[in-house]
């Protein structure tokens, strides 16, 4: 049944279906076409963001801040249970509409460049699927539609990350990452039966709208009771560790995060759509639409675990050599503020956060791409064995790539935080809103807000290191080849117009005409609850003025350190270096602990299947074989020996009476007139 | 003395008999056979058969006798050799088949003359009561020869024919082969 | 006592079984052949003995007649065969010529 619907209406949920239909095209044109179409299949797909993007813009237009829009059709039924099939387009869905074409247009455009021109048919395939199933992912009205498009986003990035699939470490990483999420959709199908079996419905208006099902339950006694029927409370909590495994998996957090890293083996214009931008945010979404479920105790829980998450990824970052892998640990961090955020009911400041991060974690990656690209090509032409994603071989590249190193310095200075960049509105809001959070409750709350800061001052000194390390100093490189004229450059007009582009959005003229409140930026006033009540606590002059402040200095502790080569803070023998290089050893002990135990119960299993099964079958079989000896044996002696005995015995008698042929005449006589003298005996005798 | 006759002849003609068939040398079993040859036709005689005696002592003995004679003596000392060999018990495993045959025959025999009494029934009787029995007085060869001439003119062609035959084929028979 | 016909016919039996005896169990071929004429001669003593009972047609005699001659030529047939043998066979032992045994 299609809600009654204006012409107008239509007409927008028809441009946001044609938005996401789009890519969908043209991965199915890449698809067809041969594969040596080289840059053709790149600008397909491009001109299909393009399009996609412009109309996404119309319907967000249309949509924002005004009333939500909701057209669905029966898609099946079950037994008495009707499912369906439909759109939502509400201030969430065309934020993330907008966000995710408006990012993957630069990324296009580069990766046109960045590609060899014989792989693109394949990877503009690929990419042009990610964008229809992540685009339709927001646009779904359904739990059962949103499921099957989170599966299919994992599936996608799959074959991204693998999109070099000679590699081994590409294809031992890609299954890491299907794995673990397929864990998390466990969680989310399991969350997604519970939330039906309560309430009998599968559509998202119906559970968390404004009048929904979700607010009309309430937990008394220990039931969980809602206008549909009721279950003990401990599902409630079940569904609650269903979805948060789903967003943990997806947004990888703490226990599922060691995949993110790993993911780095994909092409760099990859890691800077999906797993920076775009996939990662997925989880944060999937909290955005299914907020209006938790309790107080399960908020608390997203915000320990988005808090440790944040803290834990920053102390690794600090340590890792390769330039994507600091990228990698610093979007982990980023994502555990987003949950955090969650957790501490700053809704509005979380999807915020999001966003800016999206535009800045994809310029640093791209700008990344650029670097390695240009190291690549140098250790192509001289045949150098080096790892062209070391920071210990670059420096002093400011010099060669201007461009470069402006764009990521404005992108390193919005992770950070500082003033006039976009992040300082989002992350400074998140900081803000969870010392206002931990006001009035008890002292362990406290650790919350403090953990963050204090990740927000490690966060400074890691971007601060991979700047002088990457771009101040000698470049290292020369010691290798100390008399080559090592020709590095920016790169062609297809990196520098995404790297513009996204540097200018980076920056607090996209978001809000004040470049210091953040609550005065239109995202936030899109997003905030109703009863917010802002700019109250002194904490929103304390807090931007302490964190910025605290990130110059470290800052310029980092330059000491790396630039006037003054002592290292640890050297790189003690137990916290070590700890932090090896990632806290988490991936070490999943490889042992729980790698290990699987591959122990599948080895079971074969030996059980090739002794046992097969032992069964291998006896059947010597039965049968047995069975057929025997058979086998009783036809030659029992039958055939019958017979034999029967063929004997007339031989026998045969050879017998053979013998009286014996050819001599006497005998014959003999015989003759025996048998005449026993004819006269008989006659006379009778 | 009729009686002492018969009881004489009988008594040669068996015992010369006997000796044939216990001698294993060829050569006197064939002369043993000459004796019986003679006793038989002695009886003949005192059987009023004197025509057929004769016949015998002139066809018998002086033709086929030594006929035998001649055949086996010009065929080489082989023969001779081979039969001194044999054993010379009378009373041997090997014949003794042959003997209880023959012994049976002639109990057989014996008991078939005994109880048909020949002398009592059928024709005999007749043939007496119409005095058709040869005497001694009869001059036997005469009613021979007419008799051969018109009742038994036919079996006596046949005969003649028969003579002419294996004349020819016993000829033929003992020929000289041409390869060796 | 009185000669009867019967005598006769004992003599006759007697003188057939060791002419019987005497085909059985020789190792001559000749010796056989001797044994024969001894059973053809008890048949003709036979004959000549109820002959003696028909003087008007002289069947006896004269059947016996024909049996001497008939004797005569089986014989002269007979050695000529024993003579083919032995050309054939090197031996007269009537047990060592099976050839058409089985």
């Amino acid at each position: 049944m299609i809600a009654a619907v204006s012409h107008i209406d239509l007409q927008t949920v028809t441009y946001a279906l044609a938005a996401v239909g789009l890519p969908l095209v043209g991965a199915v044109i890449n698809l067809l076409l041969p594969g040596r179409s080289g840059k053709l299949s790149g600008w397909i797909s491009t001109l299909a963001v393009l399009l996609s993007a412009a109309l996404a813009s119309l319907v967000f237009g249309r949509v924002w801040n005004h009333d939500a829009l909701h057209v669905q059709q029966l898609w099946f039924t079950i037994g008495n249970t009707p499912v369906n099939a439909g759109v939502l387009l509400n201030n969430l869905s065309v934020f993330m509409l907008l966000l995710v074409t408006v990012i993957a247009l630069p990324v296009h455009l580069y990766s046109t460049a960045y590609i060899k021109p014989e792989e693109q048919n394949r990877y503009f395939t690929y990419l042009s699927f990610f964008c229809f199933s992540m685009l339709a992912l927001v646009l779904v009205d359904s739990m059962v539609l949103l499921y099957a498009f989170w599966e299919l986003v994992g599936f996608s990035s799959y074959l991204l990350i693998g999109f070099w699939f000679m590699r081994d470490s590409a294809v031992q990483a890609n299954k890491k990452a299907f794995i673990m999420n397929r864990i998390g959709d466990i969680g989310l199908l399991s969350a997604i039966i519970i939330l039906f079996t309560q309430y009998h419905t599968f559509d998202l208006v119906q559970l968390f709208g404004a009048n929904g099902l979700i607010f009309k339950s309430t937990i008394q006694n220990g039931m969980w009771i809602a206008s549909t029927g009721q279950l003990p409370e401990v599902w409630q909590y079940v569904a609650f560790a269903g979805i948060f495994l789903a967003v943990a998996a997806k947004s990888a957090q703490f226990p599922l995060h060691t995949w993110l890293p790993d993911a780095m083996e994909g092409p760099t214009s990859v890691s800077a759509l999906i797993h920076a931008a775009t996939m990662v945010a997925a989880g944060v979404f999937l909290l955005g639409r299914v907020y209006p479920m938790f309790n107080d105790v399960e908020l608390n829980v997203l915000a320990i675990i988005g808090c440790f998450t944040a803290f834990l990824a920053a102390t690794i970052a600090l340590t890792q050599n390769d330039l994507k892998r600091i990228l990698a640990y610093s979007t982990i961090s980023q994502l555990g503020y987003m949950i955090m955020a969650m957790g501490i009911n700053a809704y509005a400041s979380s999807l915020f956060h999001l966003a800016t991060h999206a535009f800045f974690k994809c310029l640093l990656f791209l700008c990344a791409g650029v670097i390695i690209h240009e190291v690549h090509h140098i250790k192509e032409e001289h045949q150098l064995d080096i790892d062209a994603q070391d920071i210990n071989n670059m420096g002093g590249l400011r010099k060669k790539m201007p461009l470069t190193f402006i764009a990521t310095l404005i992108g390193c200075l919005a992770l950070v935080g500082l003033p006039f960049t976009s992040g300082y509105l989002s992350k400074d809001g998140i900081l803000i809103q969870a010392f206002e959070w931990a006001e009035g409750k008890a002292l362990w709350f406290k650790i919350i807000p403090v953990g963050i800061f204090i990740t927000s001052g490690i966060t400074a000194f890691y971007v601060a290191r991979l700047i002088f390390k990457v771009f101040f100093g000698d470049l290292k490189l020369k010691e290798i080849l100390p008399n080559v004229n090592l020709h590095i450059s920016d790169g062609s007009w297809s990196f520098r117009i995404p790297l513009i582009f996204l540097s200018i959005c980076s920056l607090f003229p996209l978001f809000s005409f004040n470049p210091f409140s953040y609550e005065h930026a239109w995202l936030f006033e899109g997003f905030k609850a109703g009863n917010y009540i802002g700019g109250q606590s002194i904490y929103h002059q304390f807090i931007p003025i302490s964190i910025s402040v605290l990130s110059v200095l470290i800052a310029y502790w980092a330059f000491a350190v790396y630039l006037k080569q003054r002592k290292l803070v640890l050297s790189p023998d003690t137990f916290l270096f070590k700890l932090s290089y090896n990632q806290w050893y988490i991936d070490a002990f999943y490889k042992q602990v729980i790698v290990k135990a699987i591959l122990l119960l599948s080895h079971a299993l074969y030996w059980f299947d090739r002794t046992v099964i097969d032992g069964f079958i291998q006896l059947l079989q010597q039965i049968t074989l047995f069975l057929s000896g025997l058979a086998a044996w009783t036809d030659r002696y029992l039958v055939d020996g019958a017979l034999n005995l029967i063929t004997l015995l007339v031989k026998g008698i045969g050879n017998f009476f053979r013998g009286f042929q014996s050819g001599r005449v006497q005998y014959y006589l003999f015989s003759m007139l025996a048998a005449v003298l026993a004819v006269f005996i008989i006659k006379l005798l009778i | 003395m009729v009686t002492i006759m018969f009881y004489l002849m009988a008594v040669i003609a068996l015992g010369s008999a006997l000796y044939v068939a216990g001698s294993s040398n060829l050569v006197r079993s064939v002369f043993m056979f000459f004796i019986t040859l003679f006793a038989l036709a002695g009886l003949y005689v005192l059987s009023l058969a004197d025509f057929v005696a004769v016949t015998q002592v002139v066809v018998y003995v002086g033709g086929i006798l030594v006929l035998i004679l001649f055949a086996f003596m010009l065929s080489g000392r082989e023969n001779l050799e081979g039969a001194k060999q044999e054993q010379n018990r009378l009373l041997s495993v090997s014949k003794l088949p042959a003997i209880l045959l023959a012994v049976a025959f002639f109990i057989v025999l014996t008991n078939i003359f005994l109880k048909a009494r020949p002398d009592d029934g059928g024709w005999i009787r007749q043939a007496i009561a119409e005095q058709n029995v040869m005497t001694p007085k009869n001059i036997s060869i005469n009613s021979l020869g007419v008799n051969l001439m018109t009742n038994y003119l036919l079996p006596f062609e046949a005969i003649s024919i028969l003579l002419l035959m294996a004349l020819v084929g016993s000829a033929h028979l003992s020929r000289k082969e041409d390869t060796a | 006592m009185i000669i009867t016909l019967t005598h006769y016919l004992l003599v006759s039996a007697g003188l057939f079984s060791i002419g019987i005896y005497i085909v059985l169990s020789k190792q001559n071929s000749i010796q056989v052949l001797i044994g024969v004429e001894m059973m053809l001669n008890a048949a003709i003593l036979n004959l000549v003995a109820f002959g003696k009972f028909d003087k008007v047609n002289n069947a006896g005699q004269t059947f016996a007649l024909f049996a001497i001659v008939l004797a005569a030529a089986s014989t002269a047939v007979a050695l000529a065969i024993v003579l083919n043998v032995y050309r054939r066979h090197q031996t007269i032992d009537p047990g060592k010529i099976n050839q058409l045994k089985d």
